[in-house]
């Protein structure tokens, strides 16, 4: 799960409580659902937190919801952004693969350490989940008085003259470019570098510019944004140190880009609300795309209607229509009482602009419940009569299993997943050869070692590791497992057979073929089956002391003293007989 | 006095004056040294004998020296050719000496290196010289040979040989010693007094037969005492697996509370795993480093169309009136991907729809105790491979007060009461909220499981249009809870101690 860093005095300093002490801090934190892990070497809360609530990534969005929780904020409360100034042309070579882009200028920022700390958290949390990790969305944040806005109109007469991007004189207003540029075409001096690079220089050289490289190493063109003097931003990649934000920038420019309009949008919000929390004020910006024009930040609300019985039901209580408002504005939402077109209660919810979790009035309904209290609903059993059942697969299975025990067996759980070598070469097997467990493997993408690369075709294996294993223990060691075994399979919908296996092993000074017989015959008998043993050919047994396992006709197994060979390979100094069939042959 | 047979035997062939062997013992009462021992041992602990230990000394030819009983010593015979030749007079050629006398291989060095030693001559510049005053006849060592030819084993103190020749002897090869403890019993005088008395037999015996019972023979008998204290040998039969025992346990509960189980595969479609659980396609847990993903094979054949259509749309579009979708790409080639299921959620939307069997009309309830796959770091908490509890109950109108009180119903069962409720965030249920329970006996607060109301989103296009409420814990976490296991991988998987398995306490 996610964390989360929060420094405890900026907690109490922007929630407005000094008086809490750490532990009613983290009380309150976890009625929120952000739980306590730990503390930074700063000191700092180490938070856990659920991923839905993005609008807690920081301090700032925290606190605001702690206001509401001790009930000092209530309703929704939208930030006034002033008219734009700036405007973001979108030129018609900005990338196809990520098109779309947004921004805001938030100006009279005061940003000390804890502040600028804080922002760059938020940027990193907001990139590492809705962003997916920049692939989605990007932020780029820039100080303000660094960029030296010129006239669209101006801009265009450059794009067709000879003179370099960006060094057109500016008039009119203030205008920055969102372009697609060639990998080796223009230079800039990234952050935390000291000299002038090409985007695809940062993608070869530069630390952060490795990292992401893989989100536009594909593209023809590189997304860049332009401002008169050239170019500052690479995004998704890396913003240029021109404009980097500092602790004495005041006023912000704050753009995103990405590969959806209302993931951008949002992410832009968020950051907007944390930064209006620390007394900045927000100002719009015009974005032009060649065929429509946006202002951006997007701070209108939405409504979810909400019926007042479904809001009983949920929750199994009664409540009053006051009741539910009082909660809904205790929740940082508002609630109007309407009546539904069948005559039924209903509310009118109001969302604000912060929220991305709200995807359905049930979503309402959760946060009310929170407010409320789920601790103070009093459990009870539901009153729903139903009739238990096992599934006959797991009831034969626990049939066999206690008779196994019953022959003295010693019950095994060993992992489904194996590597080649366990599966097969370690027992004179090789994949499609047509002997018992020899199946076509089903094998794993990015295996978590090489001790896990493939299902298991066949339970052997395991329980010969678990007599490798324990050879320091006292024989006899008599073991077996029900265990399941996968192999492809075409005709399988899911091109995969599984089925459960029933192996047995028995190890000890004078292990031979009828001791492992005499244990299938009883297993035969008890459960009605017809069981013949013809002659075979296994490489993991001996020659002449290996049979078939033909249960009712059909062959399901293999039944021999394991070779000598396959003994030495797992270090055994005792003989073992085995058997090994399908499970589904004694149903 | 009453004594068994056997000591009664060895009681009367022991004598108050001398001490008697073991095996003197033995043979006077044509029972087996081992029976004598066991039987001198009891009359010890009744103070009927003094059993006096002492260690003995044997001597016996080895084969070499056997040999030379027959064919005399090396430097005997190498003596008797060079008289043969008139190295008494005159230094003989060796090679012509040797050659006479039919020594060969070692044997000639064995000669040469004794000659000299003993005073049969002299060997220079490879000639051979022979002194006319030895005495073949007087050497000890072949003397001793032939006294000890026919003594086997015999006792050091037995044979007329004298220790310096017995130890050049031993240096040689030719005769071996041996090391033995003999026990010798001798009467104590309360066994004269009791024997004057005279001692009866008491007829004991060790094993119950068959011919003891038919013959009736059981009815006069006495039983020989066991020390029924004493500690058996190890005995190992067969358990069934801790962690077996305790899913069976868990599937009884719930079969007690009315679920039936269901049963599905194991590789499965990110399909079943993930979308049908309104999971977006670029959520993290999706792509993530956590999913086992196949390399082969690599997509499920086919998917019911009508359900991929009205899941891609609730994916898209939301559900409801007031419903909205993510803003996320959805694919259909993308949910065919297999995997191993990360959670038997996948069996929970299988069952749902309609797909295992047939529609289901509520009210239900279903389960089910099952192994589930996660990339996760090994650890002694966490497998790559768990059993994960999962379970559903569908009807009209549930609320979470219903989940709660089944959760409570559930638990107290295996003895963790006061669960408590965290509010959570799940992409498929909501409310959802994560269960802690008190550890019985350490108090602590233990995460025990995830929980919540399926969304709408999740539901209408399964086709389910009532209120399922559901949950997935880690049955590992139950066990170690109730046994205070340290490590998982003690139990669970090839590395485990057969030791450990056999010795855990059962569970019921």
């Amino acid at each position: 799960m996610p964390t989360v860093d929060i420094d405890p005095d900026e907690l109490r300093d922007l929630t407005g409580h000094d008086e809490k002490s750490d532990d009613e801090l983290q009380e309150a934190l976890f009625g929120l659902g952000l739980e306590f892990e730990g503390r930074t070497e700063d000191g700092a809360f180490e938070l856990e937190f659920a991923p839905d609530r993005l609008d807690r990534l920081s301090v700032e969005g925290v606190a605001r919801s702690m206001r509401y929780q001790y009930g000092d904020a209530r309703g929704v409360h939208v930030p006034s952004p002033n008219s734009p100034e700036w405007t973001i042309e979108v030129d018609d070579s900005v990338p196809d693969e990520r098109p779309y882009v947004t921004g805001a200028v938030v100006r009279n920022v005061d940003l000390d350490e804890e502040a600028l700390e804080s922002l760059i958290q938020l940027q990193e949390k907001l990139h590492a989940t809705m962003g997916r990790k920049r692939a989605k969305g990007a932020i780029g944040i820039h100080d303000l008085t660094m960029l030296k806005g010129r006239d669209a109109r101006s801009a265009s007469e450059n794009e067709s003259g000879d003179e370099p991007r960006g060094s057109a004189a500016t008039e009119g207003t203030p205008t920055i470019q969102y372009v697609g540029v060639e990998p080796d075409g223009d230079r800039f001096v990234p952050l935390d570098s000291d000299r002038e690079m090409t985007p695809a220089d940062v993608l070869e050289d530069h630390q952060t510019g490795r990292t992401y490289a893989d989100l536009v190493s594909e593209y023809e063109r590189y997304p860049a944004i332009y401002d008169d003097l050239g170019l500052f931003s690479f995004p998704p990649v890396i913003n240029g140190r021109r404009t980097e934000v500092s602790t004495e920038s005041r006023d912000l420019f704050v753009e995103m880009t990405g590969t959806d309009q209302w993931t951008i949008d949002k992410m832009l919000t968020i950051v907007c609300y944390a930064l209006s929390a620390r007394g900045a004020t927000l100002e719009e910006v015009r974005v032009e795309y060649p065929d429509h024009e946006i202002v951006r930040p997007d701070l209108s609300t939405k409504t979810k209607t909400v019926a007042h019985d479904r809001i009983e039901t949920i929750l199994g209580i009664g409540l009053d229509p006051d009741d539910v408002i009082d909660l809904a504005e205790r929740s940082g939402l508002e609630a109007e009482k309407e009546e539904s077109e069948d005559g039924d209660l209903v509310y009118e919810v109001t969302i604000p602009p912060y929220r991305v979790d709200v995807l359905h009035p049930l979503d309402v309904i959760d946060d009310l419940g929170r407010a409320y209290g789920f601790n103070d609903l009093e459990p009870r059993y539901p009153d729903v009569g139903t009739v238990g059942g096992r599934h006959e697969r797991s009831r034969l299975e626990r049939a066999v299993r206690e008779q196994l025990v019953g022959l003295g067996f010693e019950d095994l759980l060993n992992f489904h997943m194996i590597s080649e070598e366990e599966n097969y070469d370690r027992l004179e097997v090789s994949p499609g050869d047509d002997i018992y467990g020899a199946g076509e493997p089903a094998t794993i993408k990015e295996p978590y070692s090489e001790d896990f690369t493939m299902l298991r075709t066949w339970v052997m294996p395991s329980l010969l590791m678990v007599l490798e294993r324990n050879t320091h223990r006292s024989y006899p060691q008599n073991l077996a497992e029900i265990g399941f075994a996968a192999a492809v399979d075409e005709s399988e919908p899911t091109g995969v057979a599984e089925g459960r296996r029933v192996g047995a092993v028995l190890a000890h000074h004078e292990a031979g073929y009828e001791d492992a017989k005499a244990r299938l015959q009883a297993l035969a008998r008890n459960f009605d089956v017809d069981l013949e043993t013809p002659p075979t050919d296994h490489p993991t047994f001996i020659s002449g002391r290996t049979a078939a396992v033909v249960i009712d006709g059909d062959d399901v197994g293999v039944i021999g003293e394991v070779h000598p060979k396959v003994l030495i390979e797992h270090d055994l100094e005792v003989p073992v007989s085995a058997f090994e069939f399908d499970l589904e042959a004694l149903r | 006095m009453q004594l068994p047979s056997q000591q009664v035997a060895v009681l009367e062939a022991a004598r108050a004056d001398e001490a008697t062997s073991v095996d003197a013992l033995a043979a006077a009462t044509d029972l087996p040294p081992e029976t004598v021992t066991g039987a001198l041992f009891e009359l010890e602990t009744e103070g009927l004998v003094a059993v006096s230990e002492r260690v003995d000394e044997t001597v016996a030819l080895t084969d070499e020296g056997r040999d030379y009983v027959t064919e005399g010593l090396p430097e005997v015979r190498l003596y008797e050719a060079a008289l043969e030749a008139g190295a008494d007079a005159d230094p003989v050629s060796m090679g012509q000496v040797i050659g006479a006398s039919g020594l060969e291989g070692g044997a000639v060095d064995i000669a040469l290196s004794n000659y000299a030693r003993k005073g049969y001559g002299a060997i220079d510049s490879g000639e051979i010289t022979a002194d006319p005053d030895a005495d073949p006849d007087a050497d000890a060592e072949a003397n001793a040979l032939a006294a000890l030819a026919d003594a086997d084993d015999a006792p050091v103190d037995s044979v007329d040989v004298d220790s310096e020749t017995l130890e050049s002897l031993e240096r040689r090869g030719l005769l071996d010693r041996h090391e033995s403890t003999v026990r010798e019993a001798t009467l104590t005088e309360r066994a004269v007094t009791e024997l004057m008395a005279g001692i009866e037999t008491a007829e004991t015996v060790g094993q119950v037969t068959p011919e003891l019972l038919t013959s009736g023979e059981w009815e006069t008998v006495e039983f020989a005492e066991y020390n029924v204290e004493a500690d058996a040998e190890q005995f190992d039969g067969g358990n069934v697996h801790i962690l077996r025992q305790t899913a069976e346990r868990v599937k009884d509960t719930l079969v007690g509370m009315g679920f039936q189980e269901m049963d599905g595969p194991h590789v499965d479609a990110d399909f079943w795993i993930n979308d049908c659980l309104f999971m977006p396609q670029d959520h993290p847990a999706r792509t993530h480093w956590d999913r086992f993903a196949l390399e082969n094979p690599t997509h499920i054949d086919a998917l019911p169309a009508d359900l991929v259509d009205r899941v891609e749309r609730a994916h898209k579009e939301g559900v409801g009136p007031d419903g909205e979708g993510y803003h996320s790409p959805w694919d259909e080639d993308f949910a065919r991907a297999l995997a191993l299921r990360g959670h038997t959620t996948s069996l929970s939307t299988r069952y749902l729809s309609g797909e295992e069997v047939g529609e289901l009309e509520p009210p239900q309830r279903y389960f089910s105790v099952e192994k589930v796959y996660r990339n996760d770091t090994l650890d002694p908490t966490h497998l790559l491979e768990f059993f994960q509890i999962e379970g559903w109950v569908m009807a009209e109108d549930l609320s979470v007060r219903d989940l709660m009180g089944t959760f409570e119903e559930f638990y107290s069962q295996f003895g963790i009461e006061d669960i408590q409720f965290k509010p959570h965030y799940n992409p498929y249920t909501e409310p959802s909220f994560e269960l802690f329970g008190t550890h019985p006996t350490t108090g602590e607060l233990v995460e025990i499981g995830n929980s919540g109301i399926f969304r709408e989103e999740m539901l209408e296009p399964l086709g389910v249009d009532c209120d399922v409420m559901a949950w997935g814990l880690a049955l590992e976490r139950l066990l170690m809870l109730m046994y205070g296991f340290e490590d998982i991988r003690d139990i669970h998987g090839t590395l485990c101690d057969l030791e450990l398995l056999r010795n855990t306490e059962v569970t019921y």
